[in-house]
Formats: structure tokens, C-alpha cells, sequence
């Protein structure tokens, strides 16, 4: 029996076959990826947060109950009750409930942009036409197939955004997570999972 | 309240403004929250003044005076208001984690640069509609929402097998990746596509991404024996990363890859399983995250052994894969229902809840609705007369053999006339005598025009002693031989060098052994030496060629000997696949029962037992051609 044993360890665990995988926890080179979505529904402003790896595989996903402004905050926020509600009340609540942190937080809404005074981590915009010629390069970066605009106090997150940039794939499409965070909120308001 | 003081001139001043008419506060002069007020200049100075006798008071510093006056009533509600928002609540949910592969090691002196991409894409065509990304759409029966959430938020199939540097010999087609995504949500499925439609690279694409998302971690993969070369030399192809470990050799050696840890997937034949299965108490029987059958259809009877022990397996998911989901009822689905647990153990359920368990848990695509641009597939009959040693011999043996039937009157039973039919097809073969062949001279003619233009071309036919027969009349092809009498360990070189090898131009297969499961797209021609009783299985073995990935197409020729019993089974056969695709429709005639009835082989001899003066026809009634009843 013993020799069988050997013989299976030698099978499974010779070269090309039981190092040909290993768990997610040791591998070093792992970095992650926040996807931040603000949607307004008629229940009011709900947020959702996914997080996944390099790949794109879904690793956590944090979701807020809809938030509502009253009419007293609307007249005292003026204009400035949305990135409030988007960057201070919601992205930054969810960022603090992640259990996974990730390294660069991508959003579609410019209104969330101020999330990056809330937060440690580079959160770069998409840009989108003219934006990406108008804007100087310093404030500008690449991640796979996009182009994506940096908060203006935080130029020195462009250092931090190459590391990312060298890591994921020029054909890579950075907004089709933001299309699964969409879907996914409507999931969750539909099944009522954070009224 | 800024205290103002002022300077007032006395008398006329040279300006001429009357000092009297400038109006001054006054010490007493109430002051009323919020009111205008004015700041005045109190730089003080000696006026030039005109003597008048009273000078001196001009000259005091004026007194001014403050005093707090009271408030006029009670302050009424000042609005005061501080920023305040109720705490958010949130929702959240992770996901497991999967296992990440470690890219496939290179051979020894293998290139650099070898591709393991998926194939660069296309150029846009930017007039070509753009496809639709498959998205996984959580199953019906998933009720939480985490388990809707895991589903809804996984990557698109397109992106997320990109991601992984998978090796992809071909882009998958829109339909395989449905399939892979419906596979990736199922925990019960029963895969049912048409042959050679890639339920295989299906199966594996999904375990695939099963295993990296962490919802499997350990599979048993069940197929026919002869299928496990296949299956080994798949995964290779389509997941070279994962680790498959084949449960073979003695009674102990199974034992040990049973109970062994870690393994991911475990390939084993169905005898193997129920050998060691049935030996095994409940509680000590390995779990499985998934099994899955291949020819699922050897459990259709839930009343035999392999049945009965294939569904006692402890298992998380459950995934069959069959071409014939029915073979000859519909209740030959009962038992993989139960298999896939989506019925309790001996229910019964009727045709209409059949029907409705099929469009749940039932994926099923034909050639015809999802293939429309393969290469076409053109059958030959090559209707050939015999040889004269061949038709001596062919008319003796069956005016002997139908003289003899005749004689045993209602004695003959369908095992006589079967009998009978198979000598006479032999001798259609080659004459036993002489070995003139009819059918090998038209062979050798095609052959050499084929071998001419490199192509390669399989034969089939049910007898190994024809194939034997047969190699040693077409060395000058590099022929191959591929059947039941090849050991299993050399079935794997025997096809690589058919695939590869330029000078091997033609392989013999019988259909037993080589009609099911083998890619062989990148032969062109397919010959059937003699044909089976059941044109499913002639497809079969037809669909080893004519599937995903062929880039010709791909020529049938049938060899079907003039006015012999070949032409009267064609014919026979004939009819009954025209009746079917009438009645089941084009998409889906394989369902259908096409082999042969007792009656259809009596009816190919005109036998009549003697009574008296008169005779009788011998054997069962042939079948009406009423297709409720076919």
C-alpha cells in the first residue's frame, strides 16, 4: 500500500502535475480591483461596490440600502448633495465594509470622484470624447482598453495607477464590471435584500 | 452694535451748510437691531468760530454716553440645523474562493513562443453586428440572493476565458458558450446536443470555470471504457492545467485513488465504478462536488445494477451528457432524472411533467438550427456491381439459404434470416473464394485520387476480419487500423499518426469501437464499406469527421452492391428516415428507433412456408407505415 501511496505522490505531485495549481491564497503576485456603481432608483440612491481579481472574477460585493435625501438637505446641499451623497455618505461606507481592499477603485460617474478624499487607494473616471484630449497627461492614465481621469489633489496616485496599468491586459474592458454591479443592484432592490 | 460718535459744527460754517440742520444721534436714541448705521468721523478739531461770548462750551469735548437698552419682547425659534443622515445600511456578500492554475509547464525544447492564447481577434468588421457577451444568468431554482448574486456578477464567458490563457483551438461558437454557461449554473443538467455539436469541450470549459470560481473541488467524470482515452487526450486540449487522474489497475490501487485527497478530477469507466461503488458502506463512499456521465444513457434502466449504483454516488451537482437522450421511450429519461435528483427516488412522473422537468433541466441543439455554416456534408451512394465471382457466389448462397428458410417453415426464427443476411452481406464484402471485390476496386480507384491530394479518409464496416482483410490491400495508402481487437494503449498512437503522419492516408475503424467519440475533422472522406442496421449509429461514426472544426466538407461514400440485400436494407432504411424527419422534423431525427424490426428483416426475403398447394408468408406482419406506430 505504501508503495501505492508513492506512486500517486508521484503522479499528482510530480512536475506539470500537483504544482500545476495552487490556491488563491498564495499567490503573491494577486492584486485587486474595486468597481463603484451609484444608481438612482425610485426607492433613492443606492450604491454598489464589487470587488474581483485580476481577472475580472467576482471576489466580494457590498451593496447599500437606498438613501434618500430630504428637502431640507436638498435646499441646504445645493448642487453639491449628490457627490456628497455618492463620494462621503455611500462610497466611502462601502469601501469601509470591504473585507477585500482593493487597489484601485474604477467608477463611471465623475460625481463619485471625490470618493478619493475618503479613501486610500487611487479611484480613477472614465473619460469619455473630449475629456481625454482636454485633460493634461498628468491627470490621465490608461487600465486596459480605457482611458481614465485621476483626481486633481492626487496626481502622485499616477505613480501608484502604472503598477495597475502594466498588470491588466490592453484589450481588457474596465467598464463591463460596472454593467455587473448595475445588474446586480437591480437584483438586490428586486429581492428587497436591502430595503 | 458699532457705537458711533460725531463731529457737528457750530454756527454758520464758510461752506454754508447750516450746522443746526445736520441731525445727530442722540444719547437716548434707540437702537434697533439689524438698522442701518453710519460711521462718522471723530477726528475732533478747533473751528475757526466768530467771537459770540460763548466759545468755551464750543470748545468741551462733546459727552457721549452708551447705554443697553432692553429687548422689546422674548426671542421667538431661531432655526438652527445640523448636518445629520441616518447611518447606511449595507449588504454584502463574498464569494468563494477559487483555485488559480498555474500556466502549463513547457516541454524541454519547446519553442519560446508556442501560443497558448485564445486566437487573436478578428478585425472588427465594423459593419458585422456586434455579438452580445454570454453572461451566466443565475438558475431558476436559485432562490437566494447570494446565489443569484454569484451568478449575475460573474464575467462575461468571452472575457473571463480570455483572462484565463486558455488554450483554444478555435474561438467557441455562440451556442457552446450558452452551453458552457448553462452547465457553469446548473446543479442538475442533462446535456443533450446533437453529436459531434462539442458537448465534451462543453463539459470541460465549464468544469473549468467551476473549479477557478470555487464551486467544485473535486469531480467524478463516468464514461465507457473505450472512452477514456478520448476524454484524457480532451482535457489536455481544453484544460492542459488541470490534473486529471484516471482510476485504473487492480482492486487496490482504485481504492487508493478513491479516497485519495486533492485530486480535482478523477476519470473512470462505468465498471470500475460500480465494481468498487458496490463494495463501499454509504458512509465510507468518496464525495463528489460534481459527477458527471458521458453516454449517460447506460443508466436509462433504473432498474439495473448500474443504475441503481451510479445514483447512490454522494454528489453536490449532478451533469449528463447523452446525443439520444431516448433511445425508445420517453420513461428511459426517469432514471437520469433521478440520477440528477430533480425527481425522488422510483417517482413516476407522466408524460406532462416529463416534458416540463425536459425544458428545465434539458439543453438540447441540433446540427441543423445551431451549425448552419459548416462546411456541408455530401453523401455518395455508390451503387456497384459485383464482380462475376462475387454475383456466382451472392446468387448461390441466397437461392440455398432462402430455399432453406422456406424448408424450416414457421419454425425459422429472425436469428435464421439474420443469419442468412449477414453471409450474403460477407460475400457483397469480398468473394470468400477468389477475393475479387467489387467494393475494394472502387476503394483502391478513390483512394488513389484521394492519397493524390494528400486528404485522408476513415472506412467503416462491422466486421474485424473485413478491416483485417482490407489492410493488407491498401499498405500503399499508409492505412491504419482502429478497432475493438487493437489493445486500448496503442488506440491513442494509432490516431495521432493517422492526424499527423502525411503518408498515412486512410484508417479502417469498426463501428463498435470508432463510431463514438473520436475528432477526426480533419478527414475529408468517409467511407462505409458495409452498412449497420441502424443509419444513428452510420451517423455516428459519419460525425467522427463531419463535426466542430471541420474546414471541408466532407464526402460520404456508402458502397452499396447492385440488386443484393444492400440495396433492399438501404432502402428499407431509407424509408424510415424519410418517415421520421416527417413526423419529428429535421432538427431531430435521431431519436427515433431506426434500426431494423423483425418484421423489416423477414420482409427482405420473400419466404413462404408450403401448406398444401398453396403457401403462406413466413414471419412477423411488417409494420404499417403509420408513424403514431412507428
Amino acid at each position: 500500500m505504501l508503495s501505492l501511496w508513492w506512486e500517486w505522490i508521484s503522479i499528482n505531485c510530480g512536475p506539470g502535475q500537483g504544482d500545476c495549481f495552487m490556491t488563491q491564497q498564495t499567490n503573491e503576485n494577486r492584486f485587486h480591483l474595486g468597481f463603484l456603481r451609484v444608481a438612482l432608483t425610485d426607492q433613492g440612491y443606492v450604491g454598489g461596490l464589487l470587488v474581483t481579481n485580476h481577472l475580472g472574477r467576482p471576489l466580494e460585493f457590498q451593496c447599500t440600502t437606498p438613501v434618500r435625501a430630504n428637502r431640507t438637505q436638498q435646499i441646504l446641499y445645493g448642487p453639491t448633495l449628490e457627490p456628497f451623497i455618492y463620494s462621503e455618505l455611500i462610497g466611502k461606507t462601502l469601501f469601509e465594509r470591504l473585507g477585500i481592499k482593493p487597489q484601485v477603485l474604477i467608477i463611471c460617474q465623475d460625481s463619485i470622484l471625490d470618493v478619493r478624499r475618503q479613501v486610500d487607494i487611487p479611484v480613477v473616471c472614465l473619460l469619455e470624447g473630449t475629456e481625454q484630449t482636454d485633460l493634461p497627461d498628468h491627470l490621465k492614465v490608461a487600465i486596459g482598453s480605457q482611458q481614465f481621469q485621476l483626481h486633481r489633489e492626487f496626481t502622485e496616485d499616477l505613480e501608484r495607477l502604472n503598477v495597475v496599468q502594466a498588470r491588466i491586459p490592453k484589450e481588457a474592458d474596465m467598464l463591463e464590471p460596472l454593467e455587473r454591479v448595475n445588474d446586480a443592484l437591480k437584483e438586490t432592490l428586486r429581492a428587497g435584500a436591502v430595503a | 452694535m458699532p457705537m458711533s460718535s460725531s463731529s457737528f459744527p457750530s454756527g454758520q460754517p464758510e461752506n454754508g451748510i447750516d450746522a443746526n440742520s445736520i441731525e445727530i444721534p442722540t444719547v437716548g436714541t434707540i437702537l434697533v437691531p439689524g438698522a442701518e448705521t453710519t460711521s462718522l468721523n471723530c477726528e475732533l478739531r478747533s473751528p475757526d468760530i466768530y467771537a459770540t461770548g460763548m466759545n468755551g462750551a464750543l470748545k468741551r469735548l462733546p459727552q457721549v454716553e452708551t447705554a443697553t437698552p432692553g429687548l422689546l419682547g422674548r426671542a421667538g425659534f431661531v432655526p438652527r440645523w445640523k448636518p445629520f443622515w441616518p447611518k447606511i445600511k449595507t449588504f454584502g456578500v463574498n464569494f468563494p474562493a477559487g483555485i488559480e492554475f498555474l500556466p502549463p509547464k513547457k516541454e524541454p525544447g519547446e519553442e519560446e513562443t508556442r501560443a497558448i492564447h485564445v486566437p487573436a481577434p478578428k478585425p472588427v468588421d465594423p459593419d458585422a453586428e456586434q455579438r452580445k457577451p454570454t453572461r451566466i444568468k443565475p438558475p431558476s431554482n436559485a432562490l437566494s440572493i447570494e446565489d443569484r448574486l454569484f451568478f449575475l456578477l460573474q464575467p462575461p464567458l468571452e472575457s473571463w476565458l480570455r483572462g484565463q490563457e486558455l488554450i483554444m483551438p478555435f474561438e467557441p461558437f455562440p451556442y457552446q458558450y450558452e452551453g458552457i454557461a448553462w452547465i457553469f449554473s446548473q446543479d442538475a443538467a442533462l446535456l443533450a446536443d446533437e453529436m459531434g455539436l462539442g458537448k465534451t469541450m462543453q463539459t470541460i470549459t465549464a468544469l473549468r470555470l467551476l473549479l477557478r470560481a470555487g464551486k467544485v473541488r473535486r469531480v467524478l467524470m463516468v464514461c465507457p471504457k473505450p472512452l477514456i482515452p478520448n476524454w484524457q487526450r480532451e482535457f489536455k486540449t481544453w484544460a492542459e492545467e488541470i490534473p486529471v487522474t484516471t482510476v485504473e489497475g487492480g482492486g487496490d490501487r482504485r481504492r487508493m485513488y478513491w479516497n485519495m485527497p486533492g485530486s480535482l478530477v478523477l476519470l473512470a469507466n462505468y465498471e470500475a465504478v460500480v465494481r468498487d461503488f458496490q463494495g463501499m458502506e454509504k458512509d465510507e463512499m468518496p464525495q463528489f462536488d460534481m459527477v458527471v456521465l458521458d453516454e449517460a444513457q447506460r443508466i436509462k434502466n433504473r432498474g439495473s445494477n448500474t443504475a441503481a449504483t451510479i445514483h447512490t454516488i454522494p454528489r453536490k451537482r449532478s451533469l449528463c451528457l447523452t446525443g439520444t437522450p431516448i433511445e425508445n421511450r420517453a420513461e428511459e429519461m426517469i432514471s437520469l432524472f433521478e440520477f440528477m435528483k430533480v425527481i425522488p427516488p422510483n417517482a413516476t412522473p407522466d408524460i406532462r411533467q416529463l416534458s416540463k422537468l425536459s425544458e428545465e433541466f434539458i439543453l438540447r441543439r441540433t446540427k441543423d438550427l445551431v451549425m448552419k455554416d459548416m462546411p456541408p456534408r455530401l453523401d455518395r451512394d455508390e451503387i456497384i456491381d459485383l464482380s462475376p465471382a462475387q454475383r456466382q457466389a451472392y446468387d448461390y448462397a441466397e437461392k440455398e439459404g432462402i430455399i432453406q428458410l422456406n424448408s424450416m417453415g414457421d419454425t425459422v426464427t429472425v436469428q435464421h434470416v439474420f443469419e442468412l443476411v449477414l453471409r450474403l452481406k460477407q460475400i457483397c464484402n469480398a468473394d470468400p473464394l477468389t477475393g475479387e471485390s467489387c467494393k475494394l476496386d472502387r476503394l483502391v480507384a478513390n483512394m488513389e485520387e484521394i492519397a493524390a491530394s494528400g486528404g485522408k479518409a476513415i472506412l467503416f464496416s462491422q466486421w474485424t476480419k473485413t478491416i483485417d482483410w482490407l489492410q493488407e490491400r491498401t499498405k500503399q495508402f499508409g492505412c491504419l487500423v482502429y478497432h475493438g481487437g487493437v489493445p486500448t494503449a496503442k488506440r491513442e498512437p494509432i490516431l495521432a499518426q493517422f492526424k499527423n503522419d502525411p503518408k498515412s492516408h486512410i484508417i479502417l475503424m469498426s463501428y463498435g469501437t470508432g463510431a463514438v467519440g473520436l475528432n477526426l475533422q480533419f478527414a475529408g472522406y468517409v467511407f462505409l464499406y458495409d452498412r449497420w442496421w441502424n443509419p444513428a449509429i452510420e451517423d455516428q461514426a459519419i460525425n467522427r469527421a463531419h463535426r466542430i472544426g471541420v474546414k471541408t466538407q466532407v464526402i460520404v461514400n456508402r458502397l452499396i452492391c447492385k440488386n443484393t440485400i444492400e440495396e433492399k436494407i438501404d432502402m428499407v432504411l431509407r424509408q424510415k428516415r424519410e418517415l421520421f424527419q416527417r413526423v419529428l422534423g429535421d432538427g431531430d431525427n435521431e431519436n427515433a428507433s431506426l434500426s431494423l424490426t423483425a418484421g423489416e428483416i423477414f420482409g427482405l426475403f420473400d419466404l413462404r412456408a408450403r401448406a398444401g398447394n398453396k403457401s403462406k408468408p413466413i414471419g412477423p406482419p411488417k409494420p404499417k407505415a403509420d408513424p403514431a406506430a412507428a
